[in-house]
């Protein structure tokens, strides 16, 4: 095997092109994710028993299944309940629902471990329902599951990988698109992995930073 | 969808199992070796598998399973799609294994690890009969949802021609024109597994309880 | 008479820090020597180093007259002695710790029969048996199959106890076998630990517990930053008048009615 990369410089503008879409679904898929996370573990905290019940089963499908098949589902079955999506927004939506699950899930634990007593008092100085969860709840929250959080939205940018078998034109599918028309497909995946490698390595290091300034507020206690 | 289609599902998902279960065998043995090197003093053993878990959890399953798929060929190894499939998995759970087995080994109380030195234990006998138990125990919860999460991470074999339970959905799904059908009936297999799993998984850790109520 | 134990020079340091500063301490063989000084003068450091969990960074120990990790050479030279003849003069040690150490996936049986088979290689039901028979020692024969989490801290001590016996050791090393323990638990502890020094066993205890160390003790050793301040029987170690980092010990150890009665 020669280990030739001369290739990826023909398609450089493309390969950096598909990087920014894996990083822009990336985003997209973390930030919505994470939003309607947020309001399903409302949801199941606080909201009416139905509601909840209804949520907690889909969060509980949402987990209990491959993302890849969740993906074809949305894909391949919804043009036959009249949701045509092309791929990017297929991915993008099926990203945004499958992290919304796993981040409901950790910020629902985040929502337990804050201390009762401390809601309590809360509620004896006068504040409202969202007043405490604004000024005391997200808080004391966010302390307790930022680790989870970054966890979480690293394995998700390595989910993104999986978007390529439904053609959303990110990095993987590009990368080894162009990798298997120069016949270089091996070296192709090799770049692949280092660019996933690093860029996990990258974010890994920022979360614990993030972590470590989070707990030099003096939040924690630890 | 008609019987003959889901037991084709049913029948496919046998090969998930199977695929999955010797990913979470190899994977759990070389999780412990892996850890136990990252855990070493020596250098030489520490860095490898430090290097090891940071590839293999920073890599996305599908590059590491098309990389050893399509490497396998050019280092003049001709195995079948579900042996390099098989590896795939076993290298990736290993390394997240590793990384949990190492917390489990990191809390093992220093006391119960000194009184067995006293009682001269050779330092192999003293990690198979005390470190391992504890550290097994100790981490059991993270060792099924990391099961469990191989168990969903093997439909992306798929890509690679194993036909498993994803795989074969996805060819009744081209076949019959009923994807929706198809891959919510995979899905709910998927479930049920996972359940089973969950539930052996209860199973261990109420055998390990060890007099706790 | 060769002593049980003997230590010769002992200096332990953590990096800078010197715990140990050069202690000569012989331990009769039959007899009960107890350690005593206060929270951080060096007396588990001291206990661990004999039981060669803690490496000595000077000095000699040998463990009826067998030298324990290093020999010295008349140069004055340590070097570190092959690991089968560690763990030959090792074995005739036996060690209790403050958090009695059980494992805790083995039963109680488990705990005392386990180094019998795995490390004395004896078949399973000759080290049930003998395992069980150091149960009924310590009074918990009926407690044999339950979990250390299901025993109450004296009895899981009493098994401790049990498991360091199995191994017949000629030496019982005793780092504060009664400070977490409740106040009603200790007694049941220290009858077990009177009934073993009656039986001849040679003992080193770590202990708070002053009224024990003046009645069964033999030998008292005062350890004072370090260095073995005091070392005699306890009438000797406890009359008056005493050395007076011994008299200001007892008083902030002890309440002042224990320290009137000694
Ligand atoms: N592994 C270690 N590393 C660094 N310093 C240590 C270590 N072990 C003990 N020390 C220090 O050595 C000193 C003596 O500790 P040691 O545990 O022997 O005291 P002690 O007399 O047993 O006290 P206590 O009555 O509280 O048990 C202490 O200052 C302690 O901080
Ligand atoms: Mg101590």
């Amino acid at each position: 095997m020669t280990f030739d990369l001369g290739f990826i410089a023909q398609h450089l503008p493309e390969v950096i092109e598909a990087a920014g879409t894996t990083l822009m679904i990336w985003a997209a898929g973390a930030f919505c994710g994470l939003a309607l996370g947020f309001l399903v573990a409302l949801g199941r905290r606080y909201g009416p028993a139905p509601l909840a019940v209804l949520l907690g089963v889909i969060v509980e499908l949402l987990r209990g299944t491959p993302f890849l098949v969740q993906l074809f589902l949305l894909y391949f079955g919804g043009p036959f309940i009249g949701l045509s999506l092309d791929p990017i927004p297929a991915g993008v939506l099926g990203l945004t629902c499958y992290a919304a699950a796993y981040y409901s899930e950790i910020l629902r634990a985040g929502f337990d471990g804050v201390p009762a007593g401390h809601v309590e008092a809360a509620a004896c100085v006068g504040f409202s329902g969202w007043q405490t969860i604004r000024r005391i709840i997200l808080p004391e929250m966010a302390v307790l599951v930022m680790p989870a959080l970054v966890n979480m939205t690293i394995l998700l940018l390595k989910e993104t990988a999986v978007l390529s078998i439904i053609t959303v034109p990110e990095l993987t599918m590009v990368t080894s698109a162009i990798g298997s028309e120069s016949y270089a497909f091996v070296e192709a995946l090799f770049l692949l992995a280092l660019f996933y490698w690093v860029m996990v390595e990258i974010c890994g290091h920022l979360g614990r930073f993030a972590e470590l300034r989070l707990a030099r507020t003096g939040l924690v206690a630890r | 969808m008609s019987w003959t289609l889901f037991l084709l599902l049913v029948k496919a998902s046998g090969l998930t199992v199977a695929i999955s279960a010797i990913a979470i065998v190899i994977g759990l043995t070389l999780g412990m070796v892996v850890s136990a090197g990252m855990l070493s003093p020596n250098l030489l053993l520490s860095m490898p598998s430090r290097v090891f878990v940071s590839f293999f959890r920073g890599v996305p399953l599908l590059v590491q399973l098309l990389l050893i798929y399509n490497l396998l060929p050019l280092l003049g190894l001709n195995v079948p799609s579900v042996v390099a499939a098989v590896a795939g998995l076993s290298l990736c759970t290993a390394a997240y294994q590793a990384e949990n087995l190492r917390g489990g080994f990191l809390s093992v109380p220093r006391g119960v690890v000194e009184a067995a030195d006293m009682a001269g234990f050779r330092p192999f006998q003293l990690f198979w009969r005390i470190r391992v138990p504890i550290a097994f125990k100790l981490t059991l919860p993270a060792l099924v949802s990391e099961a469990i999460m191989i168990l969903k991470s093997s439909s992306l074999v798929s890509v690679v021609g194993v036909v498993e339970l994803t795989r074969m959905a996805q060819d009744l799904a081209s076949s019959t024109y009923k994807p929706l059908d198809l891959y919510a009936a995979a899905g709910g297999l998927y479930l049920a597994i996972n359940w089973l799993m969950a539930g052996l998984g209860r199973l261990l850790e109420r055998r390990l309880r060890w007099g706790r109520a | 008479m060769i002593a049980a134990v003997s230590v010769t020079g002992l200096v332990k340091r953590f990096g800078q820090a010197e715990v140990l500063r050069g202690i000569d301490l012989e331990v009769p063989a039959g007899r009960v020597t107890c350690l005593i000084g206060p929270s951080g003068s060096g007396k588990s450091t001291l206990l661990r180093c004999l039981a060669f969990l803690e490496e000595a960074t000077e000095g000699a120990i040998l463990i009826g007259g067998e030298p324990l990790g290093f020999a010295v050479t008349p140069d004055g030279r340590r070097t570190r002695l092959p690991s089968g003849r560690i763990r030959a003069v090792r074995s005739q040690i036996g060690m209790v710790f403050q958090h009695f150490n059980l494992w805790p996936h083995m039963t109680a049986l488990g705990n005392v029969s386990e180094a019998l088979k795995t490390v004395r290689r004896l078949g399973r039901s000759e080290a049930d048996d003998r395992a069980m028979a150091q149960l009924r020692k310590v009074g918990l024969q009926n407690r044999a199959n339950l979990y250390p989490s299901q025993l109450s801290g004296g009895q899981q001590q009493r098994v401790a106890i049990a498991r360091a016996l199995a191994l017949e050791p000629k030496i019982m090393l005793f780092d504060e076998p009664t400070s977490s323990l409740d106040p009603e638990l200790t007694g049941e502890v220290l009858n077990v630990m009177r009934a073993l020094a009656a039986d001849g066993m040679t003992m080193v205890v770590v202990s708070h517990e002053i009224g024990f160390a003046a009645s069964v003790g033999h030998q008292i050793a005062f350890l004072d930053h370090g260095q073995l301040l005091l070392r005699g029987t306890p009438q000797e170690v406890f009359r008056k008048p005493r050395h007076a980092r011994l008299d200001q010990f007892l008083d902030t150890y002890l309440d002042r009615g224990a320290a009137m009665l000694l």
